[in-house]
């Protein structure tokens, strides 16, 4: 059974699509509408389902120029999203929603060379629109993932759209290749690329907690964490999670708070002790503005229209 | 003359007794003392004050300011700092509401039909605190038998000062040093130094800058022995000639005297090696009472002083009683040349480009109460960010800031200490119907106390390239009167004031620049596509609030496209807030507007530097750092 070793063990489950395979184990759950468990090497990467984002914490700017009551309504969507479909495909052929009775005739584990997992998500934005997360994991457990936000007549303008990591415990570091500093599409110029190590995920320290600490351009990056919520678990060492350009660059910010968390806090002492590590890939970023902070809009050019369509991928590792 | 508490009330009472303003240089009896650095001819009276707090002048200690007065009572405070941070009057932050907005229905003095003069507005107000200070003190041995002044630096709003029982006068124009003779009273040993300070005035018409507002002493009080012989003022104007490589400089003094006797007095000019380039003599004439003496003379070889190239001259005026050396005053000069030529500003034959910032004072543990380490700290993040112009907003900052930008070539927009802003603009409106200072004759003379004070103080200092009227105080006759009052001087630089935009018949006579605030890029380019009159500036723009600093580029790909547009100051270089132990954790935060239940309130507008309320750099300064250093 040699070639087993470069074969995905699939597991179809009656909630779930199990993806194993040597230093992998990947959770696909029907019933929590998302990739469930992510561990590599024995170490749990997940707190709960990724999800399609669409809300940044407003920044002074934003309020200012009152991009909330004319975009609010994401908010609520990034907050409250329903999992309408799932397919599963493995090796070009598609299982559909492979639960029972259906998956009876599995009698057993399968083995594949590739497995797709593909969600689709429905906003609660009126008009709705709809997300595609599509997981593709290789026999050597990298994840490709491909995320299509379908653009809609009438949508308002999106702040930010990218898929939302939460990890169960709070990162130590994290380092990735791609610009100093915190940098936004308008203002990234004097940004110098290069690889950089972050020791300390706190938000910018702005007056009023607010959308922070954004990376554009990104080739690579590895979030570091040691700690567990698993009370079995004796091995304090240092743990990698790498997420890898795919196509293109992609953006993101590690925090240790979700937009709606920061959203609600009008000082940083509001916001809860950090236990978590919130990390968001993004696809689309809207820019910060700085005319003024009393009504002028971001330039036309960093903004998201939410009308058209928006692809985005990149690599779990 | 005894003090009057009604002169809060009256805009045509904003000093009494006070000496004239006159140049900030510094002093000594001799060479070696000037050598040594420390002056003795200095005493600070910084440190802990007897206090106490009132709610208005009704409820003040009346004669607290008598010797004998029991002040078994007061608290003690310590000097300078801000009354509502030592926990005594609420913390406020607003924008460009007065303070009484929602509490009290105001009109500045003679403002509007029916405004009246104000009699009461202030001094029997219900709400107006009362600061009163008491300090005793003996004089340090070198002090004893000198004419004695004192000088406040600083003092928010209005103050009154007596010495041991006796009135000696009143300040307003709270940024600028309002200096005192005390000769007449002083004693060698248990002096009793009275300051009743006042929240409110009809200064505070003119002080409604966007910041905390606060009350009290909050820079240095210092004794000053003054010789017998005296620079009590000096005007010194390098000038570069138009070949770059040669100079004039023309030396006015003023000198004060107590004695009868043959004075004269020296000009000395040397380079950083310390080569005596020049040493002239000075004729002085006693032009009705004051001994006054001018010399110009050409300089053949000068380094012009510039941002890359801040090259500063040693001068000293030396003051001789018959043969005897008995002061002198020694003071940096910078040769430079500013210049409009065809709608253009030039510094030293050289197209000016501002890369700037507008700065406040500003300590998040102390307010407004800073120190040489914060000064320092922030000139090096000037230097190091590729800026090169900084706006006192919104007025004169403390002096030593000034002798670092000419060491450092930082070019300086002095602002004037005025800012009238909620007398014209309401709800976003522009509404002037009750504007002051206006056009009002009462309001007049303040106004320009306030420019004289300004120009006084600061114009020796080479980096001072602009004055500015003050901020947001709309337009008339009486900002048209300050104009002329620094146009009169006829000293080379050129004067700055915004609000010609808002009232364009006084757009000739209040500005030699076009200033705008916050115009977006197109709109910049739609006045110089226009039969543009002036050359351009923006004494504010990128407004740095919170998460911001987007769009930089746009702005600055302006100065390469039009002559015209000279750049600009980014609003602003600190955030202001306050740290404050947090009521449930106890750990240290930053707080404000509104964060101390003071309503109405402007909340977080107050938080828009380059750099957080601790001085650590925002993650936007790497793009400041980069557009300015392309520019600079």
């Amino acid at each position: 059974m040699d070639c087993t070793s470069k074969l995905l063990r699939v597991v179809y489950g009656d909630f779930t699509l199990g993806v194993h395979g040597e230093g992998f184990d990947y959770i696909f759950s029907y019933a929590q509408g998302g990739l469930e468990s992510l561990v590599k090497n024995g170490y749990e990467w997940l707190y709960r389902c990724p999800k399609p984002t669409f809300w940044r914490a407003l920044t002074d700017n934003d309020r200012g120029s009152k991009f909330h009551i004319k975009s609010g309504s994401w908010l609520a969507a990034d907050v409250f999203i329903d999992c309408k479909e799932v397919e599963v495909i493995t090796d070009g052929e598609s299982q559909g929603k492979p639960c029972a009775p259906d998956n009876n005739k599995y009698g057993g584990d399968v083995f594949a060379e590739n497995v797709v997992v593909k969600y689709v998500y429905e906003t609660i934005t009126t008009p709705a629109t709809t997300v595609e997360v599509v997981y593709s994991v290789d026999n050597k457990g990298k994840i490709t993932v491909n995320v299509s936000y379908k653009g809609a007549q009438g949508l308002p303008e999106l702040p930010v759209f990218g898929l939302r990591f939460i990890m169960p415990t709070l990162a130590d570091k994290y380092m990735y290749e791609g610009l100093s500093g915190e940098t936004y599409p308008d203002r990234m110029a004097g940004a110098v690329k290069g690889v950089y190590e972050i020791n300390n995920l706190s938000l910018t320290p702005y007056l009023v907690p607010q959308e922070c600490g954004m990376r554009m351009d990104t080739d690579w990056l590895e979030v570091s964490r040691r700690t567990s919520l698993n009370n079995s678990r004796k091995n304090n060492s240092d743990q990698i999670l790498r997420i890898e350009k795919d196509k293109n660059t992609f953006a993101f910010s590690c925090l240790p708070y979700t937009a709606s968390e920061i959203e609600n806090a009008m000082h940083h002492e509001e916001l809860p002790p950090a236990r978590r590590t919130v990390l968001c890939v993004y696809g689309a970023v809207r820019g910060v503005g700085g005319i003024d902070s009393w009504g002028s809009d971001v330039e036309k050019a960093y903004h998201i229209n939410a009308e058209e369509d928006i692809h985005f991928s990149f690599t779990i590792c | 003359m005894q003090a009057n508490i009604k002169w809060l009330d009256n805009p045509e009472v904003f000093r009494v007794n006070q000496a004239d303003a006159h140049s900030d240089h510094n002093y000594f009896m001799n060479y070696a003392e000037l050598e040594r650095g420390k002056n003795k001819l200095l005493q600070s009276l910084n440190g802990q004050w007897d206090f106490q707090f009132s709610i208005n002048t009704m409820e003040r200690p009346q004669e607290f300011y008598q010797v004998d007065y029991d002040r078994s009572s007061f608290d003690k405070i310590m000097v300078p700092g801000h009354i509502e941070l030592a926990g005594y009057d609420q913390i406020r932050y607003i924008n460009t509401l007065y303070p009484w907005e929602g509490k009290k229905y105001l009109r500045g003095a003679h403002s509007i039909e029916g405004a009246g003069d104000g009699a009461g507005m202030f001094s029997e107000a219900e709400y107006n605190p009362v600061g009163s200070y008491v300090k005793t003190f003996d004089l340090d041995s070198e002090l004893v038998d000198k004419r004695i002044s004192i000088c406040f630096e600083g003092v928010e709003e209005a103050m009154y000062v007596w010495l041991n029982g006796e009135f000696i006068g009143y300040a307003e124009d709270s940024f600028t040093p309002s200096e005192f003779d005390l000769t007449p009273y002083i004693k060698e040993k248990n002096n009793v130094l009275a300051v009743q300070v006042h929240k409110m005035s009809t200064a505070a018409f003119l002080e409604d800058q966007d910041f905390f507002r606060f009350f009290g002493i909050f820079r240095n009080v210092t004794l000053k022995a003054i010789p017998d012989i005296h620079v009590q003022d000096m005007w010194i104007q390098p000038i570069l000639n138009k070949d770059n490589a040669s100079g004039k400089i023309i030396v006015d003094v003023k000198v004060s005297s107590t004695k009868d006797c043959a004075k004269s007095a020296k000009f000395v000019l040397a380079d950083k090696a310390g080569n005596k380039l020049l040493c002239e003599s000075i004729t002085l004439a006693d032009v009705s009472g004051i001994v006054e003496g001018t010399l110009t003379v050409d300089v053949e070889t000068v380094i012009p002083w510039d941002n890359h190239s801040p090259y500063l001259y040693d001068t000293y005026i030396e003051l001789y009683d018959g043969k005897q050396l008995v002061e002198v005053v020694p003071y940096k000069v910078g040769f430079r040349r500013l210049e409009i030529i065809d709608k253009v500003m030039y510094l030293n034959g050289k197209r000016l480009v501002l890369v700037g910032v507008n700065r406040h004072e500003w300590s998040a543990k102390t307010g407004r109460v800073i120190g040489m380490e914060e000064m320092i700290s922030d000139m090096q993040c000037v230097k190091r960010n590729n800026i090169n112009a900084v706006r006192t907003c919104h007025y004169p900052d403390q002096i030593p800031w000034y002798y670092m930008c000419d060491e450092a070539g930082v070019y300086l927009m002095s602002e004037t200490n005025l800012e009238s802003h909620g007398s014209f603009q309401k709800l976003g409106a522009i509404e002037p119907s009750c504007n002051v200072p206006g056009s009002i004759p009462q309001w007049r003379e303040a106004v320009i106390d306030r420019a004289r004070n300004n120009f006084e103080t600061f114009k020796n200092h080479t980096s001072v390239l602009f004055w500015s009227l003050g901020n947001e105080s709309y337009a008339g006759d009486d900002i048209e009167a300050m104009n002329k009052y620094f146009k009169d001087k006829n000293d080379g630089r050129l004067v700055h004031y915004e609000s010609s935009y808002y009232n364009r018949a006084y757009e000739d006579t209040i500005s030699d620049l076009e200033s705008r605030m916050y115009a977006k890029p197109e709109d910049v380019e739609e006045y110089l596509r226009n039969s543009a009159k002036k050359p351009y500036i923006l004494c504010e723009f990128m407004h740095d609030m919170g998460n911001s600093m987007g769009g930089l580029g746009s702005y600055m790909k302006l100065i390469d496209k039009y002559d015209m547009y000279q750049g600009g100051f980014i609003w602003d270089f600190i955030d202001q807030a306050i740290m404050v132990k947090d009521e449930v954790t106890g750990k240290e935060v930053l707080r404000y507007g509104g964060d101390f239940e003071d309503r109405p309130a402007d909340y977080e507008f107050s938080g828009n530097g380059i750099v957080f309320a601790d001085r650590r750099e925002k993650p936007a300064m790497q793009e400041v750092r980069y557009y300015y250093g392309l520019y600079i």
